[in-house]
């Protein structure tokens, strides 16, 4: 691979744009929001973020954020990781592996059905209409 | 409690984040012998009484997390720098900002693997706002120095599934070109 210079990144991210078909507003896009605390890192939060990335880009996902957090208090079941997809509840999933995180992204993100195995918390069923 | 330098890195720069930093330089040095790494910042800085306290196990702000008084970013590094025959050092003060320094043996065997620094890179230029993130990396005779400032404004929202990828496939190309000692 040849050293990319900030010129052709620029030039590669103007290309996709053009592809991508304008969507209405960015409330309609799903979030990832990872915990990359010092229990996150040490558990794996680092090879999570790499799994969402891969399995987003091979099923060409594109309007999809990836934000991170810090501790999120809950360093047992690190790595944990917050997902809102519009239309369903936020859920956090505990425990996300390089697997786990590609299962939410084929079973949450793209079939909008919650990886009920992983679901470390998530509104109670009457707050959620 | 890390497994790689990386992830040891990359909880340095969280630290001058979470000060509030809006200027972090990390500069990552290999040579055949030797890995050095310096960690500057422009945030809140500590008093010296507070820096007498960081490099205990048993110290933490209290802040940050609001159920555990222990900060292991620091004592971690002082340990591993302690048992390799390393250095590490930090220098600080409030209202100016933290440098945080440390050398470490390559050839040590108790020397923590390096790690994946293209995803550490990655992760650090994404995580949090506003921070002007400067990474300066050189492998011998090699070097490239990327700036989150510069990468914003080449690819726009770098959290977007899109940039990263483009990023990861970015910082990777100036890794390979660095190639290995
Ligand atoms: N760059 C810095 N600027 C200002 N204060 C710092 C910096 N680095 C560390 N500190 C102070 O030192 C304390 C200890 O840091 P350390 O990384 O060991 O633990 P922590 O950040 O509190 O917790 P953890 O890293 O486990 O999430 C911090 O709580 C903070 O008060
Ligand atoms: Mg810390």
């Amino acid at each position: 691979m040849a050293k990319m210079t900030l010129e052709e990144l620029r030039n590669l991210r103007e290309s996709k744009k053009k592809e991508m078909v304008q969507r209405d507003g960015d409330e309609k896009s799903a979030q990832i929001i990872i915990g990359m605390g010092t229990c996150g890192i040490a558990a794996g939060a680092k090879e999570a973020f790499d799994a969402f990335l891969d399995e987003l880009n091979s099923h060409e996902i594109k309007d999809t954020r990836i934000t991170q957090t810090g501790c999120m208090g809950l360093c047992f079941s690190e790595p944990t990781v917050e997902v809102a997809v519009p239309g369903m509840p936020r859920v956090i999933y505990g425990n996300v592996t390089d697997k786990v995180a590609r299962r939410i992204v084929r079973e949450h993100i793209i079939e909008k059905a919650l990886v009920s195995d992983h679901i470390f918390d998530k509104p109670a069923a009457d707050i959620i209409k | 409690m890390h497994a790689t330098l990386c992830d040891m890195i990359m909880d340095l720069v969280q630290n001058s984040i979470e000060a509030d930093a809006s200027e972090i330089t990390l500069s990552v040095e290999e040579t055949e012998e030797k890995l050095m790494v310096v960690i500057t910042d422009n945030g809140k800085g500590m008093s010296a009484e507070t820096l007498e306290k960081v490099k205990d196990p048993f110290y933490s702000d209290g802040l940050k997390h609001r159920h555990r008084k222990v900060g292991l970013g620091l004592p971690f590094l002082f340990q591993t720098a302690e048992m390799t025959g390393g250095t590490a050092g930090i220098e600080s003060q409030e209202g100016v900002g933290t440098t945080v320094t440390f050398t470490l043996d390559r050839s040590n065997v108790d020397v923590p693997m390096f790690g994946d620094f293209t995803t550490a890179a990655m992760t650090l230029m994404t995580y949090g706002f506003d921070v002007n993130l400067k990474i300066e990396r050189s492998i011998g005779e090699k070097n490239y120095a990327i700036s989150r400032a510069e990468l914003n404004d080449a690819l726009g929202d770098l959290n977007d599934a899109e940039s990263l990828v483009l990023l990861k496939e970015f910082i990777a190309s100036q890794e390979a070109d660095l190639g290995t000692l």
